[in-house]
């Protein structure tokens, strides 16, 4: 028996409902899961006292969900999520347009309990594609924006959505955060606040987060988009 | 590029029947006009102008490839 397998718990209407909503989000059969009935819910008496039904699902070993948000893989084209299908043919098409020649991979990211849609992530590669970030990634944003928008036309409802241009997205958060490191340390030596480069919102997010815990200096952004920078300043 | 733009305006609009892009070639730059019904001009536009923006950034892609400088105008149906 394997202690740290995957489970999910799932709360709807009834428990058929919940069974399904968590399979579904799981991308995975009934036979590959073991379904725990915590609360079978009920109706109440008019109303009053109803609960909804609470599932707890176990992933069978050997059916391990696409953990590995990190790795490219996923599974063959067929079976791959519509929402999923429909972001890379977005994304391929707006790239088609461009003239450039890539490779589209879109996954779902981790759900996160403020967002009410499991979040997509899409990896473009391919060989000369620095043209598509842009200056400060404002090529970058531009086609996710694009994407962003109509996707959630065509969805009815908006997505979370970030693409990523080889790997560009992660480096620059290693890189802002080491620089937030880097440059508190000096301002928490010499007593003087500094500003950092200015950066479009998520990656001054990664300067914020990465000091949110350092006692010494306290950080703030100022200025207006596409010049607002973070200010790393002594704790008072 | 024509099909970049008329792409995008077609999905994000409500009336894609009503997509109209025109163009100007001058020697160092090609202009581009972009025309919708009036009830879709808010979504090619966006607030502060953030759609039109992100166009005319994506279009800049295509557009250095071949060494020109575009102009994308959002005009009003006639």
């Amino acid at each position: 028996m394997n202690n740290n397998r995957a489970t999910l718990e799932v709360i709807a209407q009834s428990v058929a409902e919940a069974i399904e909503k968590g399979l579904a989000d799981l991308g995975l059969d009934r036979d590959a899961v073991e379904i725990t009935v915590l609360d079978e819910g009920g109706s109440g008496l008019l109303g009053i006292g109803s609960r909804q039904a609470r599932v707890r699902i176990s992933i069978l070993s050997g059916e391990e969900p696409d953990q590995s948000i990190d790795s490219s893989s996923s599974p063959p084209d067929g079976e791959k999520d519509p929402t999923l299908k429909l972001a890379e043919e977005i994304v391929s098409e707006l790239l088609e347009k461009m003239n450039l020649e890539a490779k589209v991979e879109a996954r779902f990211g981790e759900p996160s309990e403020s967002l009410p849609h499991q979040p997509i992530l899409v990896d473009i590669t391919g060989n000369d594609l620095s043209i598509l970030i842009g200056r400060r990634a404002k090529t970058l944003n531009a086609l996710q924006y694009i994407t962003r928008l109509i996707l959630g036309k065509e969805l009815g409802h908006g997505v979370p959505l970030s693409i990523d241009v080889e790997g560009y997205r992660k480096r620059r958060e290693m890189q802002v955060r080491q620089l937030a490191r880097r440059v508190a340390e000096q301002v928490a030596d010499t007593g003087r606040q500094q500003s950092l480069e200015p950066m479009p919102p998520n990656e001054r997010r990664f300067a914020h987060l990465e000091l949110q815990d350092e006692p010494r200096v306290y950080t703030e952004s100022e200025g207006e988009d596409p010049y607002r920078k973070v200010v790393i300043h002594p704790s008072k | 590029m024509i099909d970049l733009i008329t792409y995008i305006a077609r999905s994000l609009v409500e009336d894609p029947t009503q997509v109209q892009v025109t163009h100007q070639r001058r020697r160092d730059s090609i202009n581009f006009q972009l025309q919708v019904a009036q009830e879709d001009m808010g979504r090619v536009i966006g607030k502060n102008g953030r759609v039109a923006n992100a166009i005319r950034t994506l279009l800049n892609v295509p557009a250095s490839g071949i060494g020109k400088k575009v102009n994308l105008d959002i005009v009003e149906p006639q």
